[in-house]
């Protein structure tokens, strides 16, 4: 197959693969923004000097420290985290329709080997579209945000530039790697020409069991102070892993739970729907309660950390006050002084959080587009025998808003707890932070908002899938 | 009683014309096939009868009031109140039993939800469907799900019971019974009936036939505009 | 249509008078040519002589309608080998309607041609209508339904043939007059 020939059947799709081809284009596109970030903060040159020796020319000491600058780097790379779970939300768009045309090609005569070319090539044509636009972006957005202040100190380092040998692996390693990981998710359609595999029938209702896992991942923080003095200086690395253990377990156990909890409040909501609307998201909600996990998976992972920095900032701000409150009676007096360094990181954790969340609600968009697409024929069939678009969209908020409410307020307050009993007291029964609550339900509410804020834009593709066109599409 | 009237109905797709002028009345109770070869405009007619559609030119007319200057949202009550509509298949939402889907057009008027499960199933039952109220479509037979969507359409006990091919993806004896049912029933209510097909034979469940051809209604019913003989010439 | 035969089927479910005979045919197949009494008497008597059925009960000057007929070996192995002969499937084409249509489309005079096409599809329709009816009915039989199947699958091959015919008719004229 030529070149033109394998372009010409990549781009054959709908309007649905376009919006695929569009978002992952994006996704790609943050990608290489985060890593370029991280290349970009690797690529300080430490002035000479003993290895503290701070390169003086930033604001930040995240940046100016040597010892800092690797977590820095690593933060920036854990934010492509949420970056893949919306490359994966957009993978599965449209996915029914895109495996019954590759599925089609195949029973045209085509070789599983071209029907995998012709999506990887849709999907690493993509990614590099996207890679090149993120470099440029990149390029244009240092020299623009170039600007040192008074004195002449730079709020980012737009002075240094990653080498070009690993911005070139950025640009083209990423498309390669997504058009490898298309070839994988797209097994089952090139080994078959009849594509399209019935789902086996209903899967079991979710149990409570992932609330272990979040039992094991406070504990785990929990019992910190022992399990340090248990292993007596073996290390601080093995405390690390623990820790990060309990917290990996707490977030996937808040993960999975949502299946158990959105199976739960679909089971309560059908009981005591008056409503059509309400009927409807019920009985979706027990259908597939695990899609809710899948939706909100990144989210819900960014709130437990924003939960956790909350507590982290109620601690240094209780370790800050009892300072100013020893120097006061030391006769010291003056004003409170909080470290800035703490609070500066603390604010960039925030910060991270916040981009996080952003990506996160881009990917629940994208789900939820699916969803009306994917659905668009009943809808139409509906809004035809009478039924209001609005019964409809309200189906839609019940279906988001049920489950992501406690599952909100749950991520949180692990995220908290957990944070809590990492920090710890000031010694036994000394003064304990207060519950950041106004910060905590500023963050449960902004995810909440932002949620709803993406179901009104999702409504927006109510009204054109719902056409009655779409009933002529046999 | 003319129930339903349409006056010079004009309708296109960008600019391809679906309908060119159509005049056609609906009596209460009357059974009308419309019927033609594909791509004629007999479902476009339907759509912009049951008011789903509004029409470029051209009166719609339900009981005497100008239906095409209607608002979406009142249209939609007219739907959901006095018509019916059946389509050939995908109609049923996917995650609800078959009682709850034809329940839904009732719980959208107002009824408690006991009180239309009750008529659900009572409706179920008259399409011989009533073993299937507590399965979901993806278990039901295509037989099955046209009948629990012919209980949905006729549920409310529509005025007017627009159907689209509604044997159209049913085998010839699944297809005749799930017709001869609804023939039946709508007969028993004095429901109109706007039935869109392409066979004889299920245009012959009507009282009357009206033949589409090219966006008008062709009256020979054989298309017989051009010159019989010597058209190659 | 083999009358004998379908008057030895309808015996071989047991021994019935004539006017019985005429009765269960009826029923049976309800949509047919109505059979005249003097033709199942006549054709009981071809088969009498030929040793197909049997006489039996009052003797024959008791007058024939108190003659009640069987079937006899013979006639039941006559029965068994028409069953298992194949009908030939339509060996010729010889249907007026199809004549008609042909000659129809062949006659310089297209208004006559027209409008000969118009009623006769008018008529096909109406027929096809009825028949619906009739099978719809909530009285309608199976013997009815199977009657009234049969008809409106053909009616419904014909109004099909017609219009495909109608659509060909340009091609068609290119082929007969050049």
């Amino acid at each position: 197959m030529s070149l033109a020939t394998l372009t010409r059947l990549a781009l054959a799709g709908n309007r649905t693969d376009a919006a695929r081809v569009a978002l992952t284009a994006l996704s790609a596109l943050l990608a290489t923004l985060a890593a370029l970030a991280a290349l970009t903060v690797l690529a300080i040159e430490k002035p000479p000097g003993d290895a503290w020796q701070q390169s003086e020319q930033y604001v930040s000491d995240l940046l100016s420290q040597p010892g800092l600058r690797g977590g820095t780097a690593f933060a920036l790379v854990l934010l492509t985290i949420p970056v893949l779970a919306l490359a994966g939300q957009s993978a599965r768009l449209g996915a029914p329709s895109r495996d019954r045309r590759l599925a089609a090609l195949r029973l045209a005569g085509a070789t599983s080997g071209q029907v995998s070319r012709v999506a990887m090539l849709e999907t690493g044509f993509a990614s590099l579209g996207g890679t090149l636009v993120g470099l440029a972006a990149y390029l244009i957005g240092r020299s623009v945000l170039h600007r040192p202040d008074a004195n002449g100190l730079l709020a980012l380092p737009t002075d240094v530039l990653p080498p070009v040998s690993a911005m070139a692996a950025v640009v083209f390693g990423l498309p390669v790697l997504a058009a490898a990981a298309t070839a994988v998710l797209l097994r089952r359609v090139v080994t078959t020409p009849l594509g399209v595999v019935r789902r086996a029938g209903r899967t079991g209702s979710p149990r409570p069991w992932p609330a272990l896992l979040i039992g094991l991942g406070v504990l785990a923080a929990a019992m910190i102070e022992q399990i340090q003095w248990a292993l007596q200086g073996a290390g601080l690395e093995w405390l690390a892993l623990i820790a990060l253990l309990g917290i990996f377990g707490a977030v996937m156990g808040v993960i999975f739970g949502v299946g158990w909890i959105s199976h739960l409040a679909g089971r309560t909501l059908h009981r005591f729907a008056r409503r059509p609307a309400a009927l409807l998201a019920a009985r979706r909600l027990t259908d597939d309660p695990w899609a809710s996990s899948r939706t909100f998976a990144a989210l819900l992972a960014a709130l437990i950390i924003a939960g956790g920095a909350a507590a982290f900032r109620a601690s240094f701000r209780l370790h800050a006050e009892i300072e100013q409150e020893q120097n006061r009676q030391a006769g010291y007096g003056g004003e409170i002084y909080y470290n800035p360094f703490y609070l500066d990181t603390m604010n960039l954790v925030d910060l991270a959080v916040a981009v996080a969340v952003v990506i996160a609600v881009a990917g629940l968009f994208v789900t939820l587009v699916e969803g009306i697409v994917s659905r668009r024929r009943a809808y139409a069939a509906l809004v035809a025998t009478g039924v209001p678009r609005a019964t409809i969209g309200t189906s839609i908020v019940w279906q988001v808003l049920t489950p992501v409410v406690p599952a909100v307020l749950i991520a949180l307050g692990v995220g908290y707890a957990i944070g809590r009993l990492l920090t710890g007291g000031v010694g036994r029964g000394g003064p304990q932070p207060d519950v950041p609550l106004g910060q905590l339900a500023s963050q449960g509410a902004g995810a909440i908002i932002a949620v709803l804020l993406v179901v009104g834009l999702g409504m927006l593709f109510l009204r054109s899938n719902t056409a009655v066109e779409e009933l002529r599409a046999t | 009683m003319t129930q339903l009237q349409a006056r010079g109905l004009v309708k296109s797709y960008g600019p391809t014309p679906a309908l060119r002028g159509i005049t056609l009345d609906i009596d209460e109770g009357e059974i009308v096939a419309v019927t033609g070869p594909s791509g004629c405009g007999k479902s476009t007619l339907l759509h912009c009868l049951a008011g789903i559609l509004r029409p470029d030119a051209g009166e719609v007319s339900w009981q005497g009031h100008r239906l095409d200057t209607w608002s979406e949202a009142a249209r939609s009550r007219l739907r959901r109140t006095d018509f019916g509509v059946l389509f050939q298949f995908g109609q049923l939402v996917a995650e609800l039993t078959a009682a709850e889907n034809v329940a839904l057009p009732l719980l959208l008027a107002g009824t408690g939800r006991r009180a239309a499960r009750t008529a659900a199933l009572t409706w179920l039952e008259r399409l011989g469907v009533a073993e299937c109220a507590d399965l979901r479509p993806g278990e039901m037979s295509g037989g099955q799900q046209q009948r629990c969507a012919t209980a949905r359409a006729l549920v409310t006990e529509p005025r007017v019971l627009f159907a689209d091919e509604p044997t159209g993806a049913l085998d010839t004896l699944t297809g005749e019974q799930v017709l001869t049912q609804l023939v039946r029933l709508a007969r028993e209510q004095h429901t109109s009936v706007v039935l869109v097909t392409h066979e004889p034979r299920i245009a012959a469940y009507a009282d009357r036939e009206v033949i589409l051809r090219d966006g008008v209604i062709d009256h020979t019913g054989l298309g017989l505009d051009a010159p019989l003989t010597g058209g190659a010439r | 249509m083999s009358t004998p035969h379908l008057l030895l089927g309808l015996l071989s479910t047991g021994t019935m008078h004539g006017y019985e005979l005429k009765r269960a045919h009826d029923t049976r197949l309800p949509q047919a040519r109505p059979l005249a009494f003097g033709q199942v008497y006549a054709t009981l008597g071809r088969l009498l002589r030929d040793g197909l059925v049997a006489s039996t009960g009052p003797e024959r000057s008791a007058g024939p309608d108190r003659t009640a007929y069987t079937l006899t070996e013979q006639g039941r192995a006559t029965l068994d080998r028409w069953l298992s002969s194949i009908e030939p499937p339509m060996p010729y084409v010889n249907s007026p309607l199809f004549a008609k249509v042909v000659v129809a489309l062949l006659v310089a005079d297209a208004d006559r041609a027209r409008a000969y096409l118009v009623a006769q599809r008018r008529a096909h329709t109406e027929r096809l209508r009825e028949l619906t009816a009739l099978k719809t009915a909530p009285s309608a039989t199976v013997d009815d339904v199977v009657a009234a199947d049969y008809a409106i699958a053909h009616l419904d091959a014909d109004l099909r043939w017609l219009h495909t015919t109608l659509d060909r008719v340009a091609d068609w004229h290119r082929e007969v007059h050049s």
